[in-house]
């Protein structure tokens, strides 16, 4: 479903992400780890169009980001930690009026819209200006906005950051849901327990370098430590990169 | 590029545009209420103003003694036979230092004598100094005004009673009189002489309309977070710079038809004053734009505005996407107002200057010009084709520009 080759981006003169080769296959998700600064925000907007790598190719669903943008994005749903909605218009509003970006007619839109209701409790914020919204309130509507289209792959970027533990596991199980033949899920978090918790497989990139990949039993075994967060120092340490201390 | 994809984006940012007070203050109540006022208000303050300063008995100082008869002629009153007075004399009070009365402000005006006056046509020359600030209207049409035309009639009394000694009329003074008629066309004479004004409003109310959208559309969208779902959606860039370009645009006319609404209705108040028929005409004229458009003009003036839109929203979406909040953009646009200030206020002196018909191939300038034109009476169909020919063009170009912008990483994620 996914296929990195020999991905690097490069503002300026600082490498954010080099030489990235990896795949993730249909019906998992797929978590990017990593600290701040890591690469995981560039590789996504990679993967989302929105950025252009400065070498390597991606290929999403069958089609090369760079060369077919468009189905590219028809095929994906993005969210991310810092997304907001429109603040004068209501949640109906902005998940109708994106309904109607992805070639949804209106009673299309009003089933799925309802459908996605039940599943992210979306309640009244569908009927109030997003203004008014508490965060969570947000994220959710965000949510749904990006699934509005049943995308074949989700990429969530710190989607979790700044929720309160409801939202935080409306926002799980919403995910965990989401693990279905045909489709992927990609995760960025910096939050390890997180992944620990939805993750099939994880990447854990650090300096724009991938470091490694594996199911998170695979990784405790690789690097015999307990849980994720020791098993990336652990890994950081082994490439020689002062870092956990 | 899909007319329902720009459609779907523009609606969007209308349907926030619209909800949003504070803009709607600015595109519909301003101009409907600040038109009026201004077009109206100004004239009748400063017709009132004048008017009063006729009615006022200013105090003018007097240095030593004036012929009794030149006295008498500035304290009298000028009546309508009835008895209402229609212009007051002055008060003459003595003082000894003429500058020092005036700058003191104990009088509006000073009399100097340096020699005895005439008392007599033909008893040789004498001169009398007024003082005034000169610079201050109120002195200037006040005071200085009455001691001026004062000092003519009695002059010419003088020497009427003189050439009347010699057996001559009073008509020998002016073997030749002189009668202006005013030659320009009927459109031009009722458009008044502030007609420059209404280029610059118009243009300056279309600008106001397209920041409330435009600003709100790319810097605001960024700063909220909402741009990056709509670049990952299937829209095209193009689509996306087509739709914010055209809900601007529909913003920005809207403002620009209530303006053109605000001069409707002063129009209608002002016949109601004048009908009255206390204000002279003359001075509510000065503003007093009646518009009466063929439908020919009124083609060219929808073709100008909607041009000048178009351009206008094009260069706030070209400029705005580069900031990175609506405060920032905030800061790029405002001085664009200059921009369309100062060639208007030029306007005021289109008079002087004999305009080539290129002027009408520079984008908005051109436009302001033919405005004023389509006001006056006096637009040629050449000149409204090359203005707004020149309006889309520029649009076209910077439009290339927004989109430019939207496609580069640095202007979409710069923070
Ligand atoms: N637009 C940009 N211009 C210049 N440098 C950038 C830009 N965006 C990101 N970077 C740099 O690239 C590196 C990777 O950033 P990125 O945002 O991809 O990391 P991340 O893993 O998402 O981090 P975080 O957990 O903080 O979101 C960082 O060092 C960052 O400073
Ligand atoms: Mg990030």
């Amino acid at each position: 479903m996914l296929e990195l080759r020999n991905l690097s981006k490069t503002y300026g003169k600082h490498a954010a992400l080099r030489d990235v080769t990896l795949g993730a296959p249909e019906g998992e998700v797929f978590g990017l780890l990593g600290p701040n600064g890591a690469g995981k925000t560039t590789l996504l907007r990679i993967i989302a169009t929105l950025l252009q790598p400065s070498a390597g190719t991606a290929v999403l669903a069958g089609h090369d980001v760079g060369r077919e943008p468009e189905a590219v994005r028809r095929a994906i749903g993005v969210v991310n930690g810092g997304m907001g909605l429109p603040a004068r218009l209501t949640g109906r509003e902005v998940l109708r009026s994106f309904a109607g970006l992805y070639g949804l007619t209106r009673t299309q839109a009003d089933a799925r819209i309802a459908e996605l209701d039940a599943a992210l409790d979306l309640g009244r914020t569908l009927d109030t200006r997003a203004g008014e919204y508490s965060t969570g309130m947000k994220q959710k509507v965000v949510i749904a906005r990006a699934v509005i289209h049943d995308p074949q792959v989700l990429i969530l970027d710190e989607a979790a950051s700044g929720l309160d533990i409801f939202a935080r596991r409306t926002l799980l199980d919403f995910v965990a849901a989401a693990r279905q033949p045909g489709k992927l899920t990609l995760y960025s978090t910096h939050v390890m327990s997180e992944a620990e918790e939805v993750c099939d497989r994880v990447a854990i990139l650090h300096e724009g370098a991938l470091v490694t990949v594996g199911t998170i039993p695979e990784i405790l075994a690789q690097t015999g430590e307990r849980n994720l967060e020791r098993a990336f120092f652990a890994l950081v340490r082994g490439e020689g990169v002062r870092h956990a201390s | 590029m899909r007319p329902d994809y720009i459609w779907r984006v523009a609606s969007r940012d209308l349907l926030s545009t619209l909800r949003d007070r504070r803009t709607l203050t600015s595109t519909i109540l301003i101009p409907l209420l600040l038109i009026p006022l201004f077009t109206l208000g100004l004239p009748l303050l400063l017709g009132k103003f004048i008017g009063g300063q006729a009615q006022e008995r200013q105090q003018v100082g007097v240095v030593g003694t004036l012929p009794e008869s030149l006295r008498a002629a500035l304290t009298r009153d000028e009546k309508t036979p009835d008895g209402t007075v229609t212009r007051a004399g002055v008060r003459l009070v003595p003082v000894t230092d003429p500058k020092a009365a005036v700058q003191s402000g104990d009088v509006d005006a000073a009399l100097r004598a340096p020699s005895p006056l005439p008392r007599r046509a033909g008893d040789g020359t004498g001169t009398l100094e007024v003082y005034a600030k000169l610079g201050n209207l109120r002195a200037q049409t006040g005071a200085f005004a009455k001691v001026q035309s004062t000092v003519e009639a009695y002059n010419r009394e003088l020497a009427v009673q003189r050439l009347g000694t010699l057996g001559l009329g009073a008509q020998t003074l002016t073997p030749v009189t002189l009668a202006p008629i005013d030659a320009s066309p009927e459109q031009e004479r009722r458009s008044g002489q502030l007609a420059f004004l209404i280029p610059l409003l118009m243009l300056n109310f279309i600008l106001t309309g397209a920041m409330a959208t435009a600003l709100d559309a790319t810097a605001g969208e960024k700063e909220r977070g909402t741009l990056e779902s709509l670049l990952v959606s299937p829209v095209r860039r193009s689509e996306v710079v087509a739709g914010k370009l055209l809900a601007t645009t529909v913003t920005a006319l809207t403002t620009a038809l209530f303006s053109v609404l605000g001069f409707l209705l002063s129009g209608v108040v002002m016949r109601a004053v004048l009908a009255r028929g206390d204000t002279p005409a003359e001075l509510t004229q000065a503003f007093g734009g009646q518009l009466t458009l063929t439908p020919g003009s009124a083609l060219a003036l929808l073709g100008t505005v909607v041009s000048a839109a178009l351009l206008i929203s094009a260069v706030l979406i070209a400029l705005s996407i580069y900031a990175r909040s609506y405060k920032e953009a905030q800061t790029y646009v405002t001085p664009l107002s200059l921009l369309i200030v100062f060639p208007a206020v030029m306007l005021q002196f289109s008079d002087f200057l004999t305009l080539s018909s290129g002027i009408y191939a520079l984008p908005l300038f051109g436009s302001m010009v033919a405005i004023l034109d389509t006001v006056r009476g006096n637009l040629s169909t050449g000149h409204a084709l090359t203005a707004i020919a020149a309006n889309l063009i520029g649009a076209l170009l910077v439009g290339l520009l927004a989109l430019r912008s939207f496609g580069r990483e640095e202007v979409i994620f710069r923070n």
